[in-house]
């Protein structure tokens, strides 16, 4: 029997193999598991036992991870339990997952209204930037490169690719500097986009969750001067980072220092890693 | 009555302030004006806020006005970022101080900023009431910042028929004093004496504390002076600041630096440093009351040979001695606040103060806010000042109040506090705001005092808005209505969505920079190669001079072809040996005419071998100009092509 090992045959089994186990692998979580939780949720709500519904929404949260209707749901329930910390809180988490859908920035704004809180909508541009998928410019990114890495290569090699692709010489290297030039401002301008957008993000925001409100401090201590109370429910900027307080910048641009646990980051875990200033 | 308007010689405010940024420099400037309160006692302070937005203020002169002066004036620079561009506004702050009842007003007049722009003031009237004695509910405190406490209460108070009498009498500690000039010789003040060292004189170095009084309730704030002395012929650099010692006061931060002078005490020149704050007790009792600093001082200077050429400036060395200093011990007295009379709405303010409040706008439709405003001003702990008490109204919607805190003094016990708290109308007519209130304790009466704040009322226009349904359910939210028939929350969503398991961005993780960086690397690499390759390659092995070689060579081959055809052996001899020479040329980097049989065989004799028979025939045709007839061309051209002309090894 002739067999012989194809090593092209080979790896294209394996990528078929992967590529059918990811979309198959959706289908081998719990089929009644997440559904059915999420079917309590809903009962709870409808049947008015809001604070039940915000337990079970966040169990679903903490066991298989965020998405904005979940977020979404969240805080509706929150809402209508009468907490507006963790309510608005979960608002700009699902905004944060989905900055473009207006039905998140509604519930948003009418909650921080019902708390007394100026509107925050994001404008046109803060949601085109918000919006980027950074796997999907992550994978621009890397084919650009690619290609403008074959595309130097290549002009090494050009003799013998157009004698072996039949193709002519020079047309072979007018298409690699095509690439070369055209590919290298491209990916200046697509770097300069992605730090610009990674710089407007990187604020590290925080939902104040202590309840009417919370107190502003002069210093990380708590004998300091209070400077002023920040309502609940208000979204400010966390600037860094004391023992168990957080120095914040309100949206009046006030500084001073409130305790961690009167605050909640929006992307959860992001007060653990020290802010740079 | 409106009183005639003289000018009088009070001092002008000046004030230079030259707050630009990018676009205050190319936006027109705008004016904002306030003054706060409408209506005060005699010797009650009035604040008149200037807010420039978008300029900057050169010289402001308030026009004088007889009757009224000027106690200082306080500036606040503020910054903000919209879309980008940074907005800044300044404010100034002139305190006035009514010194005869009656109305006033201060005239309109312009400011002219530095940019060019003039600005308008319009006309500001308030009324001074004569009672000067009863606290006026709407006064505000002085806006200027001073470091002078306030002084000491009363030895003796009066009895108050208001509250119960609780406080002991006074000790008798004086009051703190602000910093003297350098020549002040009473630096340790009257009645506290200073340490001494054994031979009687003044020691070198010494703490006094000066608590603005030694009788204080729980969470009351007392100023304090805090005065590190040393002598100058020891004085050295230190590294710390006083603290206060054990653990039953709590102290204001430091705000300021110590503010620097020299004394002269007993004919010695001492350094003084000097701080004011403010010290509570969160628990009755008697403590003492003592602070310690970690003290450097120069016990001497080692080394000093005056008879060297400069004068031993250069060896000489400070003897630092270190030690912790402490201060003069107190015993502070200090009393739980009394529970009888305490009002409902009491949070632990403790001091004088004045309450102000405001609403705008007078007149709105149902559902729309309206902004209430307090101002809280005076002496006292405002940490635990909050906004003023508004009852529970079924007309009214209340919200949770923002505030903010402007301190006046250094030790922070002077203050202005004010609260912003938006209510919103449920029904329509003409609707009184609930009434606010506000309570403190006065330790100098020693009584609560209850203050009421008059609040206009709203006309409200308008119905009141449908209660909509707020769940997929059918319950119904009463904070619906405020909103408008819009202002429903969405229903829930009862899709999962696309999980994942952080919500941290991609970009704070590692991988997401290495795989970008590696990428970044590849073309630079290939470049780098390149350029080596480029670097490295000889110059007759160029890619210009091969490919010219490779199509002489080629042109070569297709001669002997062509000859081979017409039978034409000088030509395809000629054009064989040419052929082999540009074939063999570079390989010793040598011309192709350069290269003979001889040549051949002295470098490498058996390819000299396989040649000669080809250079031998190629010799008799050319010289001879003929071939046999038995030379079969044709064979020639193949064992050329095959066996000679095949890509030689470098």
């Amino acid at each position: 029997m002739n067999v012989f090992f194809n090593p092209m045959r080979f790896l294209l089994d394996v990528f078929l193999l992967l590529t059918f186990s990811f979309f198959l692998f959706p289908s081998l979580l719990p089929a009644d598991g997440i559904d059915s939780q999420l079917d309590d949720a809903n009962r709870a709500y409808t049947d008015g036992s809001y604070d039940k519904s915000a337990e079970l929404l966040q169990q679903i949260i903490d066991a298989r991870g965020y998405s904005a209707p979940l977020c979404f749901d969240l805080a509706n329930a929150e809402e209508k339990a009468g907490h507006p910390g963790p309510a608005i809180l979960n608002y700009e988490r699902a905004r944060y997952l989905a900055p473009a859908d207006p039905g998140i920035d509604h519930n948003l704004q009418l909650a921080r209204k019902q708390a007394g809180l100026e509107p925050n909508s994001y404008r046109w541009w803060e949601i085109v930037l918000l919006s980027i998928d950074w796997t999907v410019w992550l994978g621009i990114m890397a084919g650009l490169l690619l290609l403008i890495f074959l595309a130097v290569i290549g002009t090494a090699w050009s003799p013998a690719l157009a004698a072996a692709s039949k193709i002519p010489s020079r047309l072979l290297k007018t298409i690699f500097r095509a690439i070369f030039f055209a590919g290298i401002p491209l990916c200046l301008l697509m770097g300069y986009i992605e730090l610009a957008t990674i710089g407007f993000n990187h604020r590290i925001e925080g939902v104040i969750v202590a309840p009417k409100a919370a107190i502003l401090r002069l210093s990380p201590f708590d004998s300091a001067d209070s400077i002023g109370t920040i309502p609940e429910g208000e979204l400010v900027t966390v600037e860094d980072r004391h023992n168990d307080y957080l120095r914040i910048e309100a949206r009046d641009h006030h500084f001073g220092w409130i305790q961690e646990k009167d605050i909640a980051p929006v992307i959860a875990g992001s007060f653990d890693v020290k802010p740079s200033n | 009555m409106k009183m005639p308007l003289r000018l009088t010689s009070a001092s002008p405010v000046l004030a230079f302030l030259f707050a630009l940024t990018t676009t205050s420099c190319y936006a027109a400037a705008t004016l904002t004006q306030q003054i706060n309160p409408k209506e005060v006692n005699v010797g009650d302070p009035v604040m008149v806020t200037l807010t420039i937005q978008g300029g900057s203020i050169g010289n402001i002169q308030l026009p004088q006005v007889d009757g009224l002066e000027v106690e200082g004036t306080n500036f606040q620079i503020q910054s903000e970022d919209i879309n980008g561009s940074i907005s800044t506004s300044v404010s100034v702050n002139v305190s006035l101080i009514p010194t005869r009842p009656g109305n006033f007003t201060i005239p309109a007049f312009d400011i002219h900023t530095p940019e060019g722009d003039v600005l308008h003031v319009k006309a500001m009237k308030f009324h001074v009431l004569g009672n000067a004695n009863v606290p006026s509910p709407n006064a505000v405190a002085p806006a200027v910042p001073s470091p002078v406490p306030s002084p000491a209460p009363s030895a003796n108070p009066s009895f108050n028929p208001n509250g119960p009498v609780v406080m002991p009498p006074n000790n008798g500690v004086p009051a703190p004093a602000a910093p003297d000039n350098a020549n002040s010789t009473g630096a340790a003040g009257p009645g506290i004496s200073a340490p001494r060292d054994k031979d009687g004189a003044l020691a070198k170095v010494f703490i006094i504390i000066t608590p603005q009084t030694t009788e204080a309730y729980v969470g009351q704030s007392i100023p304090m002076q805090i005065d590190f002395f040393i002598r100058m012929d020891v004085a050295a650099q230190q590294d710390s600041l006083p603290t206060i010692k054990g653990s039953d006061f709590l102290m204001n931060d430091y705000t300021h630096r110590g503010h620097e002078s020299e004394v002269s005490l007993e004919g010695q020149e001492y350094e003084r440093e000097t701080w004011l704050t403010a010290i509570s007790a969160p628990k009755s009792g008697d403590f003492p009351l003592s602070m310690e600093r970690d003290t450097y001082w120069n016990k001497s200077i080692a080394g000093p040979d005056l008879n060297s050429f400069f004068g031993g400036f250069f060896n000489r060395h400070a003897d630092l001695a270190h030690e912790s200093i402490s201060s003069n011990q107190l015993t502070m007295h200090v009393h739980a606040l009394p529970t009888e009379g305490q009002p409902a709405h009491f949070t632990g303010a403790i001091g004088q103060f004045n309450v102000a409040g405001d609403a705008q706008p007078v007149s709105v439709a149902v559902g729309e806010p309206v902004a209430l405003r307090f101002t809280v001003s005076g002496n006292g702990n405002f940490d635990y000042v909050r906004c003023p008490a508004l009852p529970d109204d079924p007309a009214w919607k209340t919200y949770v109040p923002s505030s903010r805190t402007d301190y006046m003094d250094e030790s922070h016990t002077r203050a202005i506090k004010t609260f912003e708290q938006a209510v919103i109308p449920k029904n329509n007519g003409n609707v009184p705001l609930p009434a606010a209130s506000f309570s403190y304790f006065d330790p100098d009466a020693k009584h609560y005092v209850t203050v009421p704040i008059a609040l206009p009322a709203i006309t409200v226009t308008g119905s009141a808005a449908p209660i909509a349904p707020a769940s997929p359910g059918g319950e119904t939210d009463s904070t619906m209505a405020s909103a408008g028939p819009k202002a429903e929350f969405l229903p829930n969503r009862l899709e999962i969505g696309s999980l994942q398991t952080s919500l941290a961005p991609v970009y704070r993780r590692p991988w997401f920079w290495a795989v970008q960086g590696g990428l970044v690397l590849l073309p630079l690499l290939a470049a780098l190669f390149l350029f080596l390759r480029s670097r490295f390659t000889t110059p007759d092995d160029s890619r210009g001079e091969r490919a010219r070689r490779r199509r002489s060579l080629q042109q070569e081959e297709d001669a002997m072809a062509e000859s081979v055809r017409r039978g034409d052996a000088v030509a395809f001899f000629v054009a064989a040996r040419h052929a082999v020479q540009l074939q063999l040329g570079p390989r010793w980097n040598l011309t192709p005419e350069a290269l003979t049989l001889a040549e051949i065989r002295g470098r490498d004799p058996e390819l000299a071998g396989m040649l000669e028979p080809l250079f031998t025939q190629a010799d008799e045709v050319i010289y001879s100009g003929r071939a046999g007839a038995s030379l079969d061309l044709a064979d020639w051209e193949r064992r050329v092509r095959t066996e000679l002309l095949q890509p030689q090894p470098a």
